[in-house]
């Protein structure tokens, strides 16, 4: 037993260091700072560990990947202004298959938004913030627990796929003080899929390439490399299949929600069928198609203007109830009132 | 001949390279080539990291473990690899629009650090890539497609803004002068700490033909007489517009 009372910053840190982290790069900014603090002290204990304290959030992403392509297992956590900026970078680590965790502790938005209340806001952003298609992994924690093993998993997963995997924490969870047992996370680190620097001749571009060198202009080879990408990051995302449902057989309605917003939901207690994606990009459409069938009524309540609703009626072809819970408030009481509004609720 | 001479340091196969018949940067990447091969750099000690844009692509030309990261970012992409492999020579090749426009705020934080990087900026002047658009170095009243009025604005001053900080290499020098651009480059490979080289070099294609110049040959030859070694610099002391030196402190 190792029970530590950790506020999800910090164990998203602690996570990070039990995943095997060996370089930190990045940019104060709330609600996500406590992460950085944290690492910050951990060069002074472990001369294998580096850490930098970039002049923005463009520098952290792209030190990173440079880090993370030269053979270290890197990390950057920030928060919506900062994850905007970092969008390029990641189509970057797309492209290179630079394995890369980013840490995005949502807060409300847009611009600088209220910044220390938090949000679920960036959902979309996190699946197509870059430009062009790409194809991202990102988990999505609903307790101090779930922070420290997914973050684990992040890494993991990264590594596996070659990929920018996202954690997307939110300002509640980041600040959120819980009783942890670290033992009691059993997740063994992922070791490093690829050679470290000074030992080839390896060229990575952002451009289009094959064997190395940047091919540009063949139209059917970029059609050839993108499925190629897109099915090894499927095969990864499979192995990491994480949610969480509540059958009823007895209720007519399903409700969806994750991170933060499904532990408030849970409060509504018996009445309703209950699923929650944890693993949400990409999206379990399987799975949330099993869990929605025999349920007339899908009601989605998510921390933000129903990014994620959007996305459910996609996967299941219809018609869904979206419970936004927007402006940094969040709490049963506001979740009951919307939901006697659009009469989904159960009393 | 030259090309066996180098073919431990840049990746034949990818011959001929992407840059226009005259452009300077094939005799910048030669020099480099050399200058490492003289200081003992090689593809088990060093890494090359090049931003976006006709320099950008430097790093691929390289038979090196390489990063062409993105436009403006190849100083913290290097920094990052450093931090990790400090055991390594990182060393930076890109334009004066990559290292100076998009990427200056890195490059005046990276510099400011001290971080234990060779940046090499090829200075053309434009943005020859995207087809001869102003840069941060055209010169006060040139024409360019994006300042057909001629460039309103003085250049950026790279050596003020090096030598601001407490601890400095600054070094300039021209495709012209090979000897001199050589010297530059293997001092700044045994400098400890940040190092910036500016390398004059021009543009025919996208700049050089609508400025006047008939061929390569014509811009080389102004480099040629525009530019001075001054090699008595005074501690202190800064060089002129038209000088090439090397500055430490």
């Amino acid at each position: 037993m190792d029970t530590r009372f950790l506020q999800g910053n910090e164990a998203v840190a602690l996570a990070a260091l039990q995943a095997g982290i060996q370089f930190y790069a990045g940019y104060p900014i709330t609600p996500a700072t406590e992460i950085m603090e944290l690492l910050a002290e951990e060069p002074a204990r472990n001369p294998r560990f580096a850490y930098l304290h970039f002049e923005d959030e463009i520098a952290s992403i792209n030190a990173i990947v440079g880090a993370s392509l030269a053979g270290a297992k890197a990390m950057t956590a920030t928060s919506g202004p900062g994850f905007s900026l970092m969008q390029e970078g990641i189509g970057l680590a797309h492209m290179t298959r630079a394995p890369i965790v980013i840490v995005d502790v949502q807060r409300v938005g847009p611009s600088t938004g209220m910044p220390t209340l938090p949000s679920q806001g960036d959902v979309m952003q996190a699946r197509y913030g870059s430009h062009g298609d790409f194809y991202p992994i990102a988990f999505s924690p609903n307790s101090v627990e779930e922070a420290y093993a997914q973050t684990i998993i992040s890494f993991n997963a990264a590594e596996e796929s070659l990929s920018p995997v996202v954690l997307l924490m939110d300002g509640y969870i980041g600040h959120l003080y819980e009783a942890i047992d670290l033992d009691a996370v059993n997740i063994p680190p992922v070791p490093r899929s690829r050679p470290p620097f000074g030992q080839g001749r390896r060229h990575f571009t952002g451009l289009l390439s094959r064997d190395d060198v940047p091919d540009t202009k063949d139209s059917a080879y970029y059609r050839e490399w993108y499925a190629g990408y897109k099915k090894e990051i499927q095969i990864v995302a499979d192995k990491y299949a994480l949610f969480e449902t509540v059958p009823n057989d007895k209720s007519n309605t399903i409700i969806i929600s994750y991170g933060i917003t499904s532990r408030i939901v849970r409060e509504l207690g018996d009445a309703y069928a209950y699923f929650r994606p944890i693993r949400i990009w990409p999206s379990l459409d399987r799975e949330i198609i099993e869990a929605c069938q025999g349920h007339k009524k899908v009601v989605v309540i998510e921390m933000n203007d129903g990014q994620y609703g959007g996305e459910i009626e996609r996967i299941l072809k219809r018609e869904s109830v979206s419970i936004p819970v927007i402006g940094g408030d969040l709490s049963l009481s506001q979740i009951v009132a919307t939901m006697r509004e659009k009469k989904v609720y159960k009393a | 001949m030259y090309q066996e001479e180098l073919k431990e340091y840049l990746r034949f196969s990818r011959w001929p390279t992407m840059w226009c018949p005259g452009c300077g940067l094939g005799i910048m990447q030669r020099v480099i080539a050399e200058a490492m091969k003289e200081s003992n750099l090689d593809h088990t000690n060093t890494t090359i990291i090049s931003g976006i844009g006709c320099t950008g692509r430097t790093a691929g030309y390289f038979n090196f473990d390489s990063i062409h990261g993105l436009h403006g970012r190849a100083v913290c992409l290097a920094e990052g690899v450093k931090a990790v492999r400090p055991d390594l020579n990182v060393v930076v090749v890109s334009g004066d629009g990559d290292i100076f426009g998009i990427g200056g705020n890195h490059l005046l934080h990276s510099s400011r650090r001290n971080a234990n990087l060779k940046v090499i900026v090829n200075v053309n002047d434009i943005y020859g890539l995207t087809g001869g658009q102003m840069s941060p170095c055209t010169p006060k009243g040139v024409k360019t497609v994006t300042s057909p009025q001629g460039s309103p604005y003085d250049p950026f001053n790279a050596q003020g803004l090096i030598t601001s900080n407490a601890h400095y290499f600054y070094a300039r020098s021209s495709v012209w002068h090979q000897p001199h651009l050589k010297k530059c480059i293997k001092e700044m490979m045994s400098w400890h700490g940040f190092a910036l080289l500016e390398v004059r070099d021009y543009c025919i294609e996208n700049n050089g033909r609508r400025l006047g110049f008939k061929n390569p040959h014509e811009m080389l030859m102004q480099i040629k007489e525009t530019y001075k070694i001054k090699s008595d610099l005074q501690p202190g002391q800064q060089l002129a517009q038209n000088e090439l030196g090397i500055m430490t402190r």
